[in-house]
Order: structure tokens, then C-alpha cells, then sequence
């Protein structure tokens, strides 16, 4: 008991708390929500979680790039989706008792793999990464030390983006 | 630590790929539509030729300065003779994927085949990356560019109901094995604080005990999604549905570049990042290496029984290819021993064989169903009477595939085996030979029907195109000079290859 009332004497760990719930709520409800807006939306608060912890732990680029891309672009980009396709709300799923009950028990499994070896893990103290100025240094990176990777990344996405033309677009009958 | 323009050079064999995908698109876009397509494989077939010179020159050069290899910006991207044997490898294929396309494309029902071609070359820059990188991100993102463009070349074809339903299994199972593999390295990354597989491997030779599971948990998340990749057992329920829903060429590209790169991959990081890991005094990398072992064993077995029921030729080279999964797994398994240490000859000899026998199949398959516009097994029904010197390549093909002697994949799977014996891995030589021999009742079954049975609704004969025609006959020709003279590769190869500095970085 005092442990957890010494947990959460830290300002920081209920605000780690808070966004963890977030995080972890958002997606199950993601999963179980029947509505598609009601789960993007809940996509959304995992986002917003996760870029709150990304902040948490000084990485304040990442955080912004969270926010910008997955809770900005790719959210808004599926409300998109679901506004200009047809679309079944609420789809009835096929019941299948024994492929779930298989599936519960795995993922119970999995969790508690998991959780021991997370939980036996112990990592020597390591110095806190001076955190005044990440974005230059994440930039400086980009451009000397991963430069290659880089660059396929801009190949990837051309790639990406010729082949979602391919799909997409209207073929002259 | 930084690219100097100088450093390009070293890119070439990607750069001349690039380039001739640049051109092509560009092309594309400035040509009336009316203007055939058919001209861009040469082209795409151009770039892979110039980027396979830069290879073989890289190659001389590295043995010349007696084991200089070329690292750049900390292992990010290296020259070995093992990225330079893999890259040779996925660069013929795409040459023989190519010209099979030339000559089947149009049947096949791809409609976009300037994107076809262009999107090709940027798919083995992937496959050449993950051959030829030792840090984690580099490797990822060649994987991912190799997986991105392999779900689009499968569902290139827009109007058929198999290729949609293949291209979108494709690319969400294929999501979920990345993310599996992502986040095994991010325990990697996690607990050595480098993604850089050398510092990796330092810090996992001498770890706490403590970090024994999370080890664990991360060789086996990045297993499991590289299993998914190269399709072998139990992580293979995608390959029959997509190769069926793919175009034959595709489909041929799959098995066989797809496949060395992922394998390639897989060598890379098992024995660079997680070999000789030991906690305190303990090696705990043996149970990691016997994963594997049961990975090939399982791919063996299933693949081979699944392939028995099968009646489309395709969906039956699908599953054989699951089975070869398992044979090139073996080899990966055995760990290195002054006793044997022939592992990489025995995986590349037998990759040789199976590139020649895989796309030689693929080839006559694509002559063959197009005249019947599907590739059931009775699209082979009286081959023999049709077109009788493409059914006798056909079968070189299946005696290779079986490994009856006098063939190239006889030998690739003798060495094979010889490899497992010496390293007293008997039981998994046993899976070998008894699952090789169930594979004779499928692949004899094809036999069967090109020389026993007449197909009377089929009289007339079929022509190939060139280059199909082209690619079977060199496919026949190389498989038999390799199964009587194995010597003229394994010698080169022993030559080449070291064991250190090509397969562990230093």
C-alpha cells in the first residue's frame, strides 16, 4: 500500500499513469467499439496518449511527429475513408466460440510471457540523454550516420505512391 | 561519420537500378499510351545487367585487396562476398523473372506493364539492402521496400477476383509479420542501446542473466516474422492463395528473390547479432539455433504432405516452395563448427539449383496455362504430344525439384544433408529424406500427365515466345551442367567465401 501512495506522490508518474490508461483504453475500445467513427476516435486517444508519453520522456520531436502524422493525417485520413466509401456500420461479426476461446487463451499466454520478462529484466542505471535540443540532433542523424536509410525511405514512398495510383485509379473501360 | 560523394560509388549496384527505374517512369509518363510496353523490360533488364557487372567487379575487387571490405557510415551499408553473392543471386533472378515477363505479360492479364517493369527494380534494391546492411534500421527499411512493392506487383492485376483477394491477404498478414520483426529488434535496441548488429552482439556476449527472456522473446518475435517472409511452415498460410492470385512472373519472383532475401536477412542477424550470446557464463544461443531447426523440420513436413491434395500447378509450386523454405532452414540451423563450416556454400550451391529448377517451372507454367487460360494440373495433359522439348525441360525441372541425381537440386540437397550428418543433426537429416521422398508423389504427378495422358480438346501446338523460350532453355541447360559438374560453382564458392569477415562482420 505504501508503495503505490509513494507511486503516486510523483507528479510525473500520474501523469504517466494517466497517459498509459489513455493509451491502453483507446485501443481496447478501438477493438470492441462497434461504429467505425467511435473507433477511430478512440484510435485517436492511444495517439494523443502516446505522443503525451513521448513527451514525458523528453522526446519532444517525436512527440510533435506523433501528433502531426498519426493523430492528425492518418485520422483524419480514415474519417475520409469512411465518408467517401459506402460502408456497413455496425457489422454483425461471425460468431466463432472456439477460434476466440483460442485466441483468448494465446493472448493471455502471450501477455504473461510478456510480462515475467519485462518483469525479471534488470537494465544498468544509464546516464538521462541531454534533452535540450533532440530535433537537431534526430536531423543531424538523419543526414550523416542513417543518410542511406534515409534515402530509401524517399524510395519507399515513391514506391508507395505509384503503386496506391495503380490501385486507385479509373481504368478507361 | 558521414557519406562522402566518393562513397557513391560503392552504392552503383542499387544506383544503376535506381536509374533505370527513373528512366522508365519518366519514360512512361512521356509516351503516348498507344506505345507498346514491351520494350521497358529491355531497358529494366539493361539496369539489372550494369548493376550485376558493378557486383562481379566489387567481388574481384574485395578478393584482390585480399579481404578489404568496403563499410560505410558503421556498417550501415558493407561490401562482403556475402552481400555480393546474395546480390548476383537476386539480380539473375530478376533477369530471368524479366524476360519471363516479356513473353507472358500480355496473357497474363497485367494491364499496367510500364509500372510493372518499374516497379521491379526498386523491389531487389530492397532484397540487395537486406543482403548487404548489419544495422537494424538499414535492414528494415530494405524489407519493407521489398515487401511495399511485392504487395502492389501482386495485385497489379486490378480485374481478377484472385489477385485482389491475394494482394490484400498479402499486405495484412505481411503487416503483421513486419510489426512482429519490428518489434523484436526493438528489444535488440532496447537493451543495447545500437541498432548496429556488431554492438548488439557485444552486448549480448556478456549479458546479465536477467535479460536471458527478453532475448529470447526477441529472436523468437524476429523468427516468427522472418518465417513469414521467406514462407516457410507454420508461418506459410499465405503463400498458395498469393502465388495462385499473383501473375506467374510474380509469383516466380516470390519464390525465389523474396526468399534469398529473407534468408539472407535472417543470416545476417542470427549469426551477427544473437550468436555466441551468453548470459554470464552460460551460451544460451543453442535453443535459438534449434528453433530454427524445427522451423525447417516443420516447413519440410507441411509443405510437402499440403502439396499432396493439391490440382493447381501453382498453388502446388507454392507449397513446394514452403518445403524448400525448409531445406535452405537446415543449413542456417547447423551452426558453424571446425568440424563444418561449409554452411553458407551449402545454402547458396542449394539456392543456385533452386533458382534454376523454381523459375524454370514457373516459366512453363506460364507457356503452358496460358493457352488454357488456367493453370490446373490437366493444363500439363499431354504436354509431351504438344510441345514435346518444353515438356522435356519441364521434367529436368521435376527431377531437380524431387532431387533424383544427375541435377542440380540432387546436389544442393546431398550437400545439404552431408552437412547435417557431419553435425550429427540426424534427426533433421531424416525429416529430409522422408519428406523428399512424399515429394515424389506430387511432382511425379505432373510427369504423369505430360507423358501419359492426351489431352484431345488441346491439338494444337504450342509456340513460346523468345525470351520465355529463352529462360526455359537456359534454366534446363544449367540445371543438368550443375548436377554433373557441382564443382564449377562449389570451387568458386570456396574460394570466396570466409567465414569471417564475409558471414560475421568485424
Amino acid at each position: 500500500m505504501s508503495s503505490i501512495t509513494q507511486f503516486f506522490s510523483s507528479s510525473e508518474h500520474v501523469i504517466f499513469f494517466v497517459l498509459a490508461l489513455g493509451a491502453i483504453s483507446g485501443a481496447v475500445f478501438m477493438i470492441t467499439l462497434s461504429k467505425l467513427v467511435h473507433m477511430i476516435l478512440s484510435l485517436a486517444v492511444t495517439f494523443l496518449s502516446l505522443a503525451g508519453l513521448y513527451v514525458l520522456l523528453n522526446a519532444e520531436f517525436v512527440a510533435f511527429a506523433q501528433v502531426l502524422i498519426y493523430a492528425g493525417a492518418v485520422t483524419i485520413l480514415m474519417m475520409f475513408g469512411i465518408m467517401l466509401t459506402k460502408h456497413e456500420d455496425a457489422e454483425d461479426k461471425a460468431k466463432r466460440p472456439r477460434h476466440r476461446m483460442l485466441l483468448g487463451v494465446s493472448i493471455t499466454l502471450l501477455f504473461a510471457v510478456l510480462f515475467l520478462a519485462i518483469q525479471q529484466l534488470s537494465l544498468p542505471a544509464q546516464d538521462a540523454l541531454q534533452a535540450d535540443n533532440n530535433t537537431e540532433a534526430i536531423g543531424e542523424q538523419l543526414f550523416t550516420l542513417h543518410v542511406i536509410p534515409f534515402e530509401l525511405v524517399s524510395l519507399l514512398l515513391t514506391v508507395a505512391f505509384i503503386g496506391s495510383i495503380i490501385v486507385a485509379k479509373k481504368e478507361a473501360e | 561519420m558521414r557519406l562522402q560523394a566518393s562513397d557513391l560509388f560503392y552504392l552503383m549496384p542499387e544506383l544503376s537500378l535506381l536509374m533505370a527505374a527513373v528512366l522508365l517512369t519518366v519514360l512512361d509518363l512521356i509516351l503516348p499510351e498507344s506505345t507498346s510496353r514491351k520494350r521497358f523490360g529491355w531497358i529494366a533488364a539493361a539496369g539489372v545487367l550494369v548493376s550485376g557487372a558493378f557486383v562481379v567487379w566489387f567481388m574481384f575487387d574485395i578478393r584482390g585487396n585480399s579481404a578489404e571490405y568496403i563499410v560505410l557510415l558503421a556498417q550501415s551499408y558493407r561490401i562482403d562476398q556475402f552481400a555480393n553473392s546474395f546480390k548476383l543471386f537476386m539480380l539473375a533472378g530478376t533477369l530471368l523473372v524479366l524476360l519471363m515477363s516479356m513473353g507472358s505479360l500480355k496473357k497474363e492479364g497485367v494491364e499496367h506493364r510500364g509500372e510493372y517493369y518499374y516497379l521491379m527494380l526498386p523491389a531487389t534494391i530492397g532484397g540487395m539492402i537486406m543482403a548487404s546492411s548489419a544495422d537494424l534500421i538499414t535492414l528494415f527499411i530494405g524489407l519493407e521496400l521489398l515487401s511495399i512493392t511485392s504487395y502492389i506487383l501482386v495485385g497489379i492485376r486490378k480485374k481478377h477476383l484472385h489477385a485482389n483477394e491475394a494482394a490484400f491477404k498479402y499486405v495484412v498478414l505481411g503487416g503483421i509479420a513486419t510489426a512482429f520483426i519490428l518489434y523484436g529488434m526493438s528489444f535488440l535496441y532496447g537493451l543495447s542501446g545500437s541498432t548496429n548488429l556488431a554492438h548488439i552482439n557485444d552486448a549480448l556476449q556478456g549479458m546479465d542473466p536477467s535479460w536471458t527472456a527478453i532475448v529470447y522473446i526477441s529472436f523468437i518475435l524476429i523468427l516468427a516474422g522472418l518465417a513469414f517472409k521467406i514462407a516457410a511452415a507454420p508461418f506459410h498460410a499465405w503463400a498458395p492463395d498469393v502465388y495462385q492470385g499473383a501473375a506467374t512472373p510474380v509469383a516466380a519472383y516470390l519464390a525465389v528473390v523474396s526468399k534469398a532475401a529473407g534468408i539472407a536477412m535472417l543470416l545476417r542477424i542470427a549469426y551477427n547479432a544473437y550468436y555466441d550470446a551468453s548470459s554470464g557464463t552460460q551460451p544460451i544461443d543453442d535453443p535459438m539455433f534449434a528453433m530454427i531447426a524445427v522451423i525447417a523440420a516443420a516447413a519440410m513436413i507441411i509443405g510437402n504432405t499440403a502439396a499432396l491434395r493439391q490440382t493447381n500447378v501453382k498453388r502446388l509450386l507454392a507449397l513446394s516452395a514452403v518445403a524448400n523454405s525448409g531445406y535452405l532452414l537446415v543449413p542456417v540451423s547447423l551452426q558453424l563448427s571446425p568440424a563444418h563450416a561449409s554452411n553458407f556454400a551449402e545454402i547458396y550451391f542449394y539456392f543456385v539449383a533452386y533458382l534454376l529448377m523454381n523459375i524454370g517451372a514457373f516459366a512453363v507454367l506460364a507457356a503452358v496455362s496460358h493457352v488454357k487460360g488456367q493453370s490446373g494440373l490437366d493444363s500439363f495433359a499431354g504436354l509431351y504430344y504438344r510441345a514435346p522439348f518444353t515438356a522435356v525441360a519441364m521434367l529436368l525441372f521435376i527431377l531437380s525439384l524431387a532431387g533424383i541425381p544427375i541435377s542440380a537440386g540432387f546436389v544442393g540437397k546431398f550437400y545439404i544433408l552431408t552437412g547435417a550428418v557431419q553435425m550429427q543433426a540426424y534427426w533433421l537429416a531424416a525429416v529430409m529424406i522422408l519428406t523428399s521422398v512424399i515429394s515424389y508423389y506430387y511432382y511425379f504427378r505432373i510427369v504423369r500427365q505430360m507423358f501419359l495422358k492426351t489431352d484431345s480438346s488441346a491439338e494444337k501446338r504450342i509456340t513460346l515466345p523468345i525470351p520465355l523460350a529463352a529462360v526455359i532453355w537456359f534454366c534446363a541447360v544449367s540445371t543438368v551442367v550443375l548436377g554433373i559438374f557441382p564443382q564449377w560453382l562449389l570451387r568458386p564458392l570456396a574460394d570466396l567465401f570466409q567465414v569471417f569477415g564475409d558471414l560475421f562482420i568485424i
